[in-house]
């Protein structure tokens, strides 16, 4: 027997006896809330146990607590919900790196968690380590099939039900939710983006690897296949980013602008760095004042937001975020002539986070952090 | 509100129906389990003026019935 399996038979409540059967686990775990509503993989001490086989924390010490219910996510408990979402072993570091800066305090964990709005985290990833665990940045890179993406994503989400309370209706009040919720993962097409990526821009080396987390909607998608300009294709994506409904409208957060590779070569190709397209963006994401409802206009602008709003004309442009550069601007997907924005929950900021050793020295593969 | 009764002040959270789950069980996970929940029916965002008031008019005699309650159970120790 295991050390795990002993220390987990010695924890009271650790281990449930079930058949060893894929139909009587999965009933079990949607009985007990335990679950995204999809079948997963059985976390049995030995595959939790191989899940921590890339893992250098202390097994049982708290990486962080998750909102709402303030839960400890040691690692066994993370690499229970990493096995159900099908994660490989190697996948495990960049899982946990998910979970700390999801707990960063600008993230507003609490918040997104409970919120009414329908928000989930969308893991962005770069560096060496996403490419080494095989995360797809490519052809699809928001949808199915990649299992990196599908499980890393799911076994995140699974950690904010089973550990957090993120139950819908007790701990998640989101009013709809959206499908992201069952993963929302991505490597950014650093390849492809002939700008910085995101985490060079940020200050890091581009070996670290990281994730930056974001409070995000679903992608909303942008088809332009006519604009042979710049200007042409920003002009299409402020369009679909003006819309009234959006919480970017009214908090200081911060969407995502995901350009797919061929409308980012376009743009790049007119001179635009990444800066001026934050900034282009900016000035032409707008919506006059108008556009919204009379008791939008009464009670959110010229109330709430008096000191900007009390007396200003009805066609005052409205910007979709608060300053340029809160844009959050990536490549990511394959050929094709579509970019997805990604509106956000109001009151959070992204956080990002490098994936590094106990010591703090940075992780340039994760074999790492391999045990001995 | 869970930090202001940890610190002994009387303090009561206006809760709509539709989150009462959600304040119970956070009532709970901060430590003050008997943290009264003032019932209102949902919603609360959205509201003309007069139905907020109506809200309210529900909540107040909620409220008064928490701290009368409480003023019964310190005056014993008080006197003692």
């Amino acid at each position: 027997m295991s050390a795990l399996t002993t220390q987990l038979k010695e924890t009271p409540g650790a281990l449930i006896e079930c058949d060893d059967d894929p139909e009587a686990v999965y009933e079990l775990l949607c009985a007990k809330g335990w679950s995204d509503g999809l079948p997963v993989i059985p976390p049995t001490p030995e595959r939790v146990e191989r899940m921590l086989g890339f893992c250098d924390r202390d097994l049982d010490q708290p990486v962080v607590r998750i909102p709402p219910r303030f839960g400890a996510a040691t690692p066994v408990r993370v690499a229970a919900n990493a096995v159900m979402a099908g994660c490989k072993p190697e996948y495990f570091p960049l899982v946990l790196l998910a979970l700390e800066a999801l707990a960063e305090e600008q993230y507003n964990l609490y918040g997104t968690q409970a919120t009414t709005h329908p928000c989930t985290p969308m893991l962005i990833f770069n560096g060496p380590v996403a490419r080494e665990v095989g995360l797809n940045s490519g052809h699809n890179v928001m949808g199915n099939y990649h299992r990196a993406n599908a499980a890393i994503g799911r076994a995140v989400r699974l950690a904010l039900v089973n550990i957090g309370a993120a139950i819908p209706g007790t701990g998640d009040m989101a009013t709809a939710g959206t499908p992201a919720k069952f993963t929302f993962c991505v490597a950014e097409n650093e390849a492809a983006n002939p700008w910085q990526p995101l985490h060079v821009e940020l200050g890091y080396p581009a070996e670290a690897s990281t994730v930056t987390v974001v409070a995000a909607e679903g992608p909303h998608n942008v088809n332009d296949h006519e604009s042979l300009s710049a200007e042409g294709i920003l002009t299409m994506i402020a369009g679909t980013m003006a819309t009234t409904g959006s919480n970017n409208a009214y908090y200081a957060s911060q969407p995502v602008l995901a350009f797919g590779p061929e409308h980012a070569a376009t743009v790049a190709s007119g001179g635009f760095s990444k800066a001026q397209v934050k900034q282009w963006l900016f000035d032409h994401a707008t919506i006059p004042m108008s556009r919204w409802s009379p008791d939008n206009i009464a009670r959110r602008f010229r109330r709430r937001q008096a000191e900007q709003y009390a007396n200003a004309p009805l066609d005052t442009p409205i910007h979709m975020w608060a300053k340029p550069d809160d844009l959050i601007v990536i490549v990511a997907g394959g050929a094709g002539k579509h970019s997805q924005y990604v509106p956000t929950f109001g009151v959070t900021r992204a956080a990002t986070r490098a994936l590094k050793r106990a010591d703090g020295t940075l992780v340039k593969s994760v074999q790492e952090l391999k045990r001995a | 509100m869970a930090q202001l009764t940890k610190r002994g002040v009387l303090a009561a959270v206006v809760c709509s129906d539709s989150f009462m789950k959600l304040g119970k069980a956070q009532s709970k996970v901060f430590g003050v389990p008997d943290l009264p929940l003032l019932e209102i029916k949902h919603p609360l965002g959205g509201l003309d003026m007069e139905t907020v008031r109506a809200r309210a008019e529900v909540a107040l005699p909620q409220l008064l019935k928490f701290i009368k309650a409480s003023r019964a159970q310190k005056t014993p120790e008080t006197q003692a």
